[in-house]
């Protein structure tokens, strides 16, 4: 049963959870939801290096994701701080409202 | 014996000298008076007296060398290939050369030592130092250049130094208020820049025609040319030889009558006396006034062929007669002028002017030797004289300060009533009137001063007595009219002198400041004993029957240890050479003692002396404000007549009128108001306007504003894409993504 699961199905899947992401990131307002469809385009590009990982019979994509996992913590902290202090002097997490750098 | 590698250190000691005095003199000076004098002084000194053994050295290496001359060179002056115009620097070692650095050097080396004594105390004393040995340098590159262009360097180089000396104590105001040591220098130096000028021309006129300025080089080619009969031309004119030479030589006439103080640019020199009087004896008598006399001398061959040639100057003489002439007269005027200065310098002064006269006289008639004879004669009793009046004016001074320091009464005895109030009055230790019976006060003074001034007057069998006697002898065989005109100029030069040491050494004194007159120190009278021998010895030099009889000894060759001037100078006066090959007729008369020129020159002499001694002078004065008694006499005209008339009338007028002129039209109309402010400024100025109202304005500024306004208009557009929208940016950056994707997979 495993074998019939082929690499094309884990990048189908990989692509359309980026789509996803990347279209929460360009279409919704709420910081939050934009945060979490950007962790959504980084657990797809993850995938697809464990599958390939896997496919290829070589441990290199798999500690990249360790490595990728990390940066994300990492993002995660610095960007949750930064909606929250934007939460506490605008009182919106609107992302629309986020314009002071306009041109 | 060959020293003619040394010959670069007869300049380089004296430049040495001014190097140390020049820099570091006055500290020494400043930092002890005592000793830094020593220091100055005799450093100077023995600069003088290193140059004076290189000399000697050179002397006895011409000798070992057949008298043969050697140029040494020292280095390129001027190359210019194209214009075929080269000028080393070489030292010309020939007797003539070495008889005159043996007296420059000699003469000075004592002067340096006197000049110790006699400057002492002063507060410029090393300045002074260093300017005699500047001028030592510069008068030995005149004597020991090889080339007119170097004689020119020296030349002017020694004007510069009389300047300088003349104008030393150029702080000094007299009671007219007037700065006029400085106006004496200054006066030395424009009646010098009229000489200096012809000097100019004669070179031009030298190098068109011979296209060389070497001596040797010029002489030869002019020999040839005059022997082929060649002319030259210039400004496309045809001119003979003989008319180079004549006009060259009367261009040189007007140069050494500026620096051998001939008329009519004498006047500067007494006026030089308001120098300190070692720079009396070195520069205005012995030595630099005697270049002009060194100039002809040097130049006898154009001299010659000028006379040979036949050309007239203006059509009336020629010019060696011209130059004979006018040195006859001088030695008459300047001889006359002398009768009528109280000045005991100024008797001197005009003395030398007068003598002068005789050496030019004697190279214009083309006896080469008797000048540089008398020259050398007069170069030692001369300085001796100058130098024992030196003595007898620190004397003076001395007891004028002794009569201050011990305030009248009882110190006044024998000196009369009117005289005490004169000591309010301000005291001329200079004035002969103030002296008298110096002889017992100042002993060695005395003698030395009786010495130099027999020889002067021409007494045997002192120098002056040979010396003065060939050149009349000379005189009377070739030029009677220069010779009547010089026997007077004698008998003059007795009659001055005469006068001269009656007021100044007997009779009583008429001054307080000669009553207590003392002897000068000994470093003073030493250099004068020294000066005195060669004043009595000087003759033998060129005895008239030594040299004959040595030559006839030799079987008619010229040589042994003792061969006389002429025999020596012989290997320098080519004239002597080209007589004897008939191209011309030299008027040489041989030196033997001619009886009757000799005697009647004598009694002369002796004759002036005593009419001086007891006759005009042989009461009077008694007082310092009688009248002179040749003061009712016409001969008294001549203190003011007429050249120093001339001078002050046509020279200074004329000169200040050029000045004006040039200043007010050339430099102010012309040079100021034309040039500066039509020229320079106004153009100046057009270029400013456009530089800043057209290329500034409009084309830096409007690339500068340009390239503003252009990026300004680029960013207006662009800041549109610049929303503030996260989203917009995150947009961009997935476009960008894809696009560069779809390149890279697409490209492959």
């Amino acid at each position: 049963m495993f074998s019939t699961v082929t690499i094309d199905w884990y990048i189908i899947l990989s692509v359309t959870l980026f789509t996803i992401g990347a279209m929460g990131v360009l279409l919704r307002r709420n910081a939050i939801i934009v945060f979490m469809s950007v962790e959504m385009m980084l657990n797809s590009a993850n995938l697809l290096f464990v599958a390939f990982a896997r496919q290829l019979g070589d441990l290199d994509g798999q500690v990249l994701t360790f490595f990728v996992i990390t940066v994300a913590a990492a993002e995660v902290a610095v960007g949750l701080a930064l909606i929250v202090t934007i939460f506490r002097t605008k009182h919106s997490i609107s992302i629309d409202e986020i314009n002071s750098l306009k041109g | 014996m060959n020293a003619f590698q040394l010959a670069p250190f007869l300049l380089i000691f004296p430049a040495i000298g001014v190097l140390f005095n020049g820099l570091v003199g006055r500290r020494f000076v400043e930092a002890d008076a005592k000793s830094g004098e020593k220091w100055s002084g005799w450093f100077a000194s023995t600069m003088a007296i290193l140059a004076f053994i290189v000399a000697a050295m050179l002397f006895f290496s011409l000798r070992s060398n057949e008298f043969h001359a050697e140029a040494v060179k020292m280095f390129d002056w001027f190359n210019i290939p194209s214009a075929n115009f080269y000028i080393p620097w070489t030292i010309q070692v020939d007797t003539l050369s070495v008889a005159m650095m043996l007296v420059v050097t000699g003469v000075g080396s004592l002067i340096h030592i006197y000049a110790i004594g006699y400057m002492h105390g002063d507060p410029d004393f090393s300045r002074f130092f260093a300017y005699l040995n500047l001028f030592l340098f510069f008068m030995l590159i005149l004597v020991s250049g090889s080339t007119y262009l170097m004689l020119f360097v020296g030349w002017e180089g020694v004007g510069l130094c009389s300047y300088l000396l003349i104008g030393f104590w150029f702080d000094r105001i007299d009671e007219q208020g007037k700065a006029m040591n400085a106006d004496a220098g200054r006066k030395a130096f424009i009646a010098n820049r009229v000489g200096d000028l012809a000097m100019i021309l004669a070179m031009i006129l030298l190098f068109w025609a011979f296209k060389s300025l070497e001596f040797g080089q010029v002489f030869g080619s002019a020999i040839e040319m005059f022997e082929k009969g060649e002319g030259v031309h210039l400004f496309g004119m045809e001119m003979s030889i003989g008319a180079v030479t004549t006009a060259v030589t009367a261009l040189f006439l007007m140069g050494a009558a500026g620096k051998s103080a001939q008329i009519p640019l004498y006047v500067w020199l007494p006026d030089a006396m308001a120098g300190p009087t070692p720079v009396s004896a070195l520069i205005h008598a012995a030595t630099m006034v005697t270049s002009g006399i060194y100039l002809m001398v040097r130049s006898n061959v154009l001299l010659e062929i000028a006379r040979e040639s036949g050309n007239l100057v203006f059509g009336l003489v020629s010019s060696p007669d011209l130059i004979a002439l006018t040195g006859a007269l001088t030695a008459l005027v300047a001889g006359l002028i002398a009768f009528t200065q109280f000045d005991i310098k100024k008797v001197l002064a005009y003395s030398t002017v007068s003598q002068l006269g005789f050496m030019v006289a004697a190279a214009g008639m083309g006896a080469y030797v008797a000048a540089m004879f008398h020259l050398i004669a007069h170069a030692f009793f001369k300085a001796l004289l100058f130098l024992s009046a030196g003595s007898v004016i620190h004397g003076m001074e001395h007891g004028h300060h002794h009569v201050h320091e011990h305030d009248h009464g009882d110190d006044l005895h024998g000196v009369p009533e009117g005289d005490k109030h004169h000591e309010v009055e301000k005291f001329d230790p200079q004035d002969m009137r103030t002296m008298g019976g110096l002889r017992d006060k100042m002993p060695t003074t005395y003698v030395v001063y009786m010495i130099g001034a027999l020889a002067l007057s021409g007494i045997v069998p002192l120098a002056g007595f040979w010396s003065k006697d060939e050149i009349l002898a000379h005189g009377s065989q070739n030029n009677q009219v220069v010779y009547w005109m010089l026997v007077v100029a004698a008998f003059f030069t007795a009659f001055y002198m005469g006068r001269q040491l009656k007021m100044v050494f007997f009779d009583k004194p008429r001054h307080a400041a000669a009553e207590h007159a003392s002897e000068s120190s000994p470093l003073m009278t030493r250099p004068l004993i020294a000066l005195a021998t060669l004043s009595v010895l000087g003759g033998l030099l060129n005895l008239p029957f030594l040299s004959e009889s040595i030559k006839e000894a030799n079987h008619g060759h010229p040589g042994g240890i003792w061969l006389g001037l002429e025999g020596w100078l012989e290997h320098s006066v080519q004239a002597f050479h080209l007589s004897e090959e008939g191209l011309i007729h030299l008027p040489h008369t041989p030196v033997v003692l001619s009886l009757p020129v000799a005697g009647a020159s004598t009694v002369l002499a002796v004759l002036a002396l005593a009419l001086a001694f007891f006759v005009v002078y042989g009461k009077r004065p008694k007082t310092a404000d009688e009248r002179d008694p040749l003061q009712s006499t016409p001969i008294w005209w001549f203190s003011i007549l007429p050249f120093e008339w001339f001078y002050m009338h046509t020279f200074v007028p004329g000169f200040k009128w050029l000045a004006r002129w040039s200043a007010d039209t050339i430099d102010w109309a012309f040079w100021h108001d034309f040039v500066h402010n039509n020229l320079i400024r106004d153009v100046f100025r057009g270029f400013a306007n456009f530089a800043s109202d057209v290329l500034d304005a409009n084309g830096v500024d409007g690339l500068v504003n340009g390239s503003g306004r252009f990026t300004r208009y680029v960013g207006s557009i662009i800041r549109k894409t610049q929303s503030g929208y996260a989203r917009n940016y995150a947009l961009g950056v997935f476009l960008g993504t894809v696009i560069l994707l779809a390149y890279f997979i697409f490209s492959y």
